[in-house]
């Protein structure tokens, strides 16, 4: 008797202990070495379709055979660079160059401020990316982020003359879009619903309230009160048919492929979606592309929403920090550096002298059109946000339109979020 | 005098060996479940974002204070048990079933195995990709109902469905461990029971009713338990197949502490968190062992 109930709470207590164990050892598992090995230098990037391992590993090699350094790509350990990097900070594996994200206030600490780089004052976009006087992040170019793609031919096919410069003219070409069996605009799921309603609604939302987050910040502005219009148009556009329900579900890839074929009317994405055009090369429609409208009576085209293309940023106390400084310094001044990425991701930079294509060259003029270039997002600099994880939140409540939420339901969410996380 | 010095010595001797066999076991025991789980309890008592530059400040309660004053995160609470229990369920009754057809040695059977296992082999990434394109807005599945005539299902794109498509999903990439559970455990159902119970003119359910689902009481604890634990930590799935989505819907507390908390640099609620699902599966492990203990008991009377 006393055995069998020694055997069961033996029993018991480990089956504890093995639940316990199960929980636990993953987060025990990860993680590696912060500090290199010598003469080797650990790069985390973004890979995307457009920048995958070989590219990176090509973009850096003439640096190894001048410098003798190896130079490491790693790709995110989680979901993006975004996520994986405060999560290698904390655990102590961080790489001493990280690529794709900017700095922030708690980022920055562990960030060495390249302020006193002489090769670091003339790169694009350096001081908007200045926090209280201190540079972190340097890039190669500008990233153009509030742009609409259109299919020229289902334009003609639905007898539409102009690109729309209002919202009320928008509605209008979207309802003739559909009418001439065309999709009237592509929309899609993951981290792109959030970003595709952030996109076309920025020319709009920063002529109301130029430096939104900042504004937010001081608590002048709430983010539910700005971004309801555009919730509106979304719930309008979804109910009429204009956006698929089912676009919720669609991954941007396939998304980008319903475009590519010529079934779309309208597609918003940022600047590097003319990479992936270029890649797909012959098309079977004129690809144009135009600046979204603005509200009626407003000016027109509005602000462009603009980012630093290919930041890069280097730890603080890395194994390596002059060896990850020549890197940089190699990656945003070396003629041949900066070509290869300006051609790989929809990348702008003034002055470059570099082949365009047809495309690229209306999204060139659209940027030179731009009466002013604006933090997106989160915002930069010194014109943020007072929240971390603003983006992935904003498309978690742009989807909650999709599934039924009023914009009025989406506003007090984001607020809410806003309130709790500040 | 002599023996008793000897009787000592040895005894000593003994002493030394069990605590050299048992203190590397309690070391990794205590470096890997011991210290992680105690900086979790500490920093979720804190305000503190991860970096070595800062220092976790007390603030009490207040973390757990977030965590059950949200919305979002209660939610996810509920998602991640619904995952966990009726995923569990699922998994069990599909492995429990098949184990039973395949439980024979034949070809067909050592094949069947062979293939149900097949999926647990695949990465829960690759496998929640492969579902999404299968179960996508224009995955395989609604581009046939669409070449049909029939309108396609919101799989991925409404909550609920979502929601089902995932449970499903994890489920056909966990049960394979159960399966093979359930394989061993039908291997020690005594023959001669089952031989008595056929000459007693027993039916199959009966037999199945009063013989082998006794004796698989340990089995199936075990299976429950580990199958539990693992639905409870789903995260790659949910990254790979919904992304969360659609608006939050498939989020589970193991995803929100990697891909919400974490990357807003939040550790004191990421570790209140963790802290709440490591609470859940013991309480789970308990709760199941409690439950099964009288089916235990069964088991080990007839065995």
């Amino acid at each position: 008797m006393m055995s069998t109930h020694r055997g069961r709470t033996v029993r018991g207590g480990a089956a504890v202990a093995a639940a316990l164990s199960l929980v636990l050892l993953p987060a025990c598992a990860a993680g590696g070495s912060s500090e290199s090995s010598d003469g080797e230098i650990r790069m985390m990037v973004n890979l995307t379709d457009n920048l995958d391992q070989a590219y990176w590993e090509k973009l850096v090699k003439p640096f190894e055979d001048e410098s003798g350094l190896k130079v490491k790509i790693e790709g995110p350990t989680g979901k993006s660079v975004a996520e994986s990097f405060p999560q290698q900070l904390a655990a102590g594996t961080a790489p001493e160059v990280i690529q794709s994200i900017f700095p922030d206030d708690d980022t920055a600490p562990e960030l060495v401020d390249l302020s006193d780089e002489a090769w670091a004052k003339d790169t694009p976009m350096f001081d908007d990316y200045a926090m209280e006087g201190a540079h972190y992040a340097v890039g190669v170019g500008t990233q153009t982020q509030s742009l609409i793609y259109y299919n020229k031919t289902a334009f003609t096919e639905a007898g539409i003359a102009e690109p729309p410069k209002t919202w009320a003219e928008l509605d209008d070409a979207l309802g003739k879009l559909k009418q001439a069996g065309f999709t009237p605009m592509q929309t899609a799921g993951d981290f792109q619903t959030g970003l595709q309603l952030q996109q076309i609604y920025h020319p709009t939302l920063n002529q109301e309230h130029p430096k939104w987050q900042a504004k937010v910040a001081e608590g002048e502005l709430n983010v539910g009160d700005i971004y309801e219009p555009a919730f509106q148009l979304y719930a309008d556009w979804i109910s009429e048919g204009h956006i698929a329900k089912s676009d919720v579900g669609l991954s941007p890839s396939q998304a980008d492929g319903n475009f590519i074929a010529g079934k779309v009317g309208l597609y918003t994405n940022g600047s590097w979606f003319a990479a992936t055009l270029a890649q797909a090369e012959d098309l079977p429609f004129e690809v144009g592309v135009f600046s979204p409208p603005t509200e009626d009576g407003s000016a027109y085209p509005g602000p462009q929403g603009a980012t630093m293309a290919n930041p890069y940023m280097i730890r603080q106390g890395g194994g390596d920090e002059d060896g990850a400084k020549q890197l940089v310094e190699f990656l945003v001044t070396d003629p041949a550096a900066i070509e290869a990425q300006l051609g790989s991701d929809g990348v702008f930079r003034q002055g470059a002298d570099v082949e365009q294509s047809d495309v690229e060259a209306q999204i060139q003029t659209i940027l030179d059109d731009a009466p002013e270039l604006v933090a997106v997002g989160e915002g930069q600099g010194d014109v943020r946000l007072p929240v971390t994880g603003f983006n992935p939140k904003l498309t978690e409540i742009a989807q909650s339109l999709y599934t039924g939420a009023s914009p009025a339901d989406a506003a007090r969410a984001i607020d809410q979020w806003i309130g709790s996380s500040s | 005098m002599e023996p008793r010095t000897s009787l000592r010595l040895r005894g000593w001797r003994n002493a030394g060996v069990s605590v050299g066999m048992v203190v590397p076991a309690v070391l990794v025991y205590v470096a890997l479940l011991v210290v992680p789980v105690g900086y979790a309890f500490y920093y979720s008592f804190t305000e503190y974002n991860g970096f070595p530059t800062r220092v976790p400040e007390f603030i009490g309660l207040e973390n757990y204070q977030t965590v059950f004053s949200s919305d979002d995160m209660t939610g996810t609470m509920v998602t991640t048990g619904v995952i966990a229990v009726i995923g569990a369920l699922v998994v069990n009754l599909a492995a429990l079933g098949l184990a039973l057809l395949l439980q024979k040695p034949n070809r067909f059977n050592t094949f069947g195995r062979v293939v149900m296992f097949y999926p647990h082999v695949l990465s829960a990434l690759v496998v929640g990709f492969l579902w999404q394109a299968i179960l996508g807005p224009q995955g395989v599945v609604n581009t046939m109902l669409e070449k049909v005539g029939s309108d396609s299902l919101p799989f991925l794109s409404d909550p609920n469905w979502a929601l089902w498509s995932m449970i499903f999903v994890i489920a056909w990439a966990l049960f394979g461990v159960q399966l093979i559970l359930y394989l061993a455990g039908l291997q020690a159902v005594s023959t001669d029971l089952l031989e008595a119970a056929r000459i007693d003119g027993a039916s199959r359910w009966q037999t199945f009713r009063s013989v082998t689902w006794p004796s698989l009481a340990p089995t199936v604890t075990a299976a429950i338990i580990t199958s539990g634990i693992s639905l409870l930590k789903t995260y790659d799935v949910v990254v790979s197949l919904t992304g969360g989505g659609p608006a939050g819907s498939t989020k589970t507390l193991a995803y929100q502490i990697l891909a919400v908390s974490f990357p807003e640099r939040d550790i004191g609620v990421a570790s209140a968190q963790a802290v709440l699902l490591i609470l859940a599966a013991a309480v789970l492990a308990i709760t199941v062992l409690v439950i099964r203990r009288r089916a235990e008991n069964d088991a080990e009377s007839i065995g």
